[in-house]
């Protein structure tokens, strides 16, 4: 399948990453190649997956989940010694006008 | 041109969980911002989520309390977006396999509202934003929702509001979450649209996003109807867009059109696997389902022999239908206790908030004896009001007001005694009454109710009052 120009560069907007048009035009065999190989697998099986078992140890028993009890949680200068942090807070560039 | 207003609701509502959905964290109301937070809750690689039991446990108990479907098998699916309220960069929701499926919840006419799904999700962290920046609590980060998609059977603001009170009275009895719009534990993105009358092609639709009061929803809608009305009218075409709604205003406004629509690309989480629900499960929660509201209010209309109106009063409100029957398991007669809730209590209470909360004032055990009073006829009903309002206001149990004589209540002699002097202090009246004036007999009750401080009965000093008339 044939991938455009204008979906590489909503990929890449989506993706936050920012290319030249040369680094896009540069990508679209490669993303080809991948989704060719995905087409691959779609006609081998003709799109029905049905008869395909599901992989056993993916599904968690009900004894599995968590129970709702608390657990401390990290010291606040912990959680912000990473990050710029004011007053307890995260603090980032105004992402509102 | 008459319109239709063809809406549908995305309800997100806050489950009273102690933990967060994936994580141990806390899930308290007011903390310090970032103190609940782990590496799970703030996104750091390498952590991974583990699912609470009990999120899942409550989204059951609402599917089931919404004539929902569960599915048995289900999982959980990234919807990536990137926005600081998302550490991630991506929320953890359901797509494609929800855990409840195709229900409704009834309005009083009758009519079904469907719900296509409930899903179960995290929530985002809060921002504020501040001069040249925006500052991020991760706190609520990560809080189990549950959102629950209605389809558009919505055609007006009255039934969008009816709508969402039953939702949240459901959602209330059955204990999965508070439902406070002002503390944002429920909002509301509203889909809307219209149909020319008689036609059935759907117009264009635009979303009012992130109600969290039920008067502000009647208004926004309202508005966005005519708004959308008045650009059919003069030949327009309503654009697809996300609004906002300014309380300020009362007008919508355009966050974002068509164009720049989010691709969310949802794809199944692999950090979670998918969960297997037993049926076994499914058929405990239903077997210990908490009565409805609208079972509730057929009881106490029914068995209990309410009005519909007291009935109304009472079950829409959780705590106060928790003490009306503590009261009733005490002894008290169903009528009376009701009469006294909404009559003498209700008027201690000013807003809608102080009647969820339902501070009584007064204990079960004191209201039950002084109904018991009431019910026996060893006071009457005047007494039994009077005694509440002073015990609300002043404090105390019952007995501190009621006393020996009261119990004992007015001898036939000082009733009699009391009827004549009513007579005498009123001489018009009684001319009246001879006069053939039946009503007049009327002003006669509010002097002997005073002069015995409330204690005479009525019924009793009418039938002397037309003996000492007709004398
Ligand atoms: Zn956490």
């Amino acid at each position: 399948m044939a991938i455009t120009e204008k979906e590489l560069k909503t990929l890449a907007k989506l993706s936050r990453l920012e290319f030249s048009e040369e680094e896009l035009a540069g990508f679209k065999s490669g993303f080809e190649e991948m989704i060719e190989f995905c087409d691959g697998i779609n006609s081998e099986i003709g799109g029905d997956t049905s008869s395909i078992r599901e992989v056993g140890s993916m599904q968690t028993e009900w004894k599995d989940l968590r129970e709702d009890v608390v657990e401390e949680s990290l010291p606040n200068e912990k959680i912000l010694s990473n990050v710029h942090g004011e007053r307890g807070y995260f603090a980032v560039k105004r992402v509102v006008k | 041109m008459k319109y239709r207003i063809v809406s549908g609701f995305e309800t997100h509502v806050e489950l009273a969980t102690a933990t967060k959905i994936f994580c141990g964290c806390s899930t308290k109301f007011g903390a310090m911002p970032n103190t609940h937070c782990c590496p799970v809750c703030t996104g750091q690689p390498g952590s991974l989520p583990v699912l609470n039991k009990r999120v899942v446990e409550f989204a059951i108990r609402a599917g089931l309390a919404t004539h929902c479907t569960i599915n048995t098998t289900t999982h959980l699916d990234r919807k990536n977006y990137c926005y600081p309220d998302l550490p991630k960069a991506y929320q953890i929701s359901q797509f494609d396999k929800p855990l409840c499926e195709n229900g409704y919840v009834e309005l009083d006419s009758g009519k079904k509202i469907r719900l296509t799904r409930i899903h179960i999700e995290e929530d985002a962290g809060k921002l504020v934003h501040e001069r040249g920046y925006t500052y991020i609590d991760y706190n609520r980060g990560g809080v189990a929702l549950i959102e629950i998609v209605s389809e558009p059977d919505i055609s007006s603001p009255e039934e969008a509001r009816e709508y969402v009170e039953k939702l949240q009275l459901i959602m209330r009895y059955i204990g999965v979450s508070d439902c406070k719009m002002q503390e944002g534990s429920m909002r509301c993105d509203v889909n809307i649209s219209l149909t020319p009358e008689g036609s059935d092609k759907l117009g264009t639709r635009t979303e009012i996003k992130n109600m969290n009061s039920v008067s502000f929803i009647e208004k926004a809608m309202a508005y966005e109807a005519r708004r959308q009305a008045e650009i059919l009218d003069g030949g327009g075409e309503v654009e697809q867009a996300t609004l906002r709604y300014d309380e300020n205003t009362g007008e919508t406004y355009v966050m974002r059109t068509k164009e720049d629509a989010q691709d969310y690309r949802y794809f199944p989480e692999p950090d979670l696997p998918a969960i297997i629900i037993p049926q076994s499960k499914i058929d405990e929660t239903a077997a210990h389902m908490p009565e409805l509201p609208i079972d509730k209010y057929r009881r106490y209309t029914g068995v209990l022999g309410l009005s519909a109106q007291t009935a109304g009063l009472l079950y829409k409100y959780k705590a106060v239908c928790d003490f009306f029957e503590k009261c009733l398991s005490l002894g008290a007669g169903a009528k009376n206790t009701a009469n006294l809730i909404t009559g003498t209590i209700y008027s201690s209470l000013s807003t809608e908030e102080e009647k969820e909360e339902f501070n009584a004032g007064v204990s079960a055990e004191d209201m039950a004896k002084l109904v018991r009073y009431a019910d026996e006829g060893k006071i009457n009903v005047t007494l039994a009001q009077m005694t509440l309002s002073k015990m609300l206001k002043e404090g105390g149990c019952v007995d501190d007001y009621i006393t020996e004589q009261d119990l004992a209540g007015v001898s036939d002699d000082e009733l009699e005694a009391l009827c004549r002097k009513a007579v005498e202090e009123n001489p018009a009246a009684a001319a009246d009454f001879r006069g053939g004036k039946q009503k007049a007999i009327g002003s006669f009750y509010g002097y002997i109710k005073r002069a015995s401080g409330g204690k005479a009965d009525i019924k009793r000093a009418d039938a002397i009052l037309r003996k000492i008339l007709s004398e």
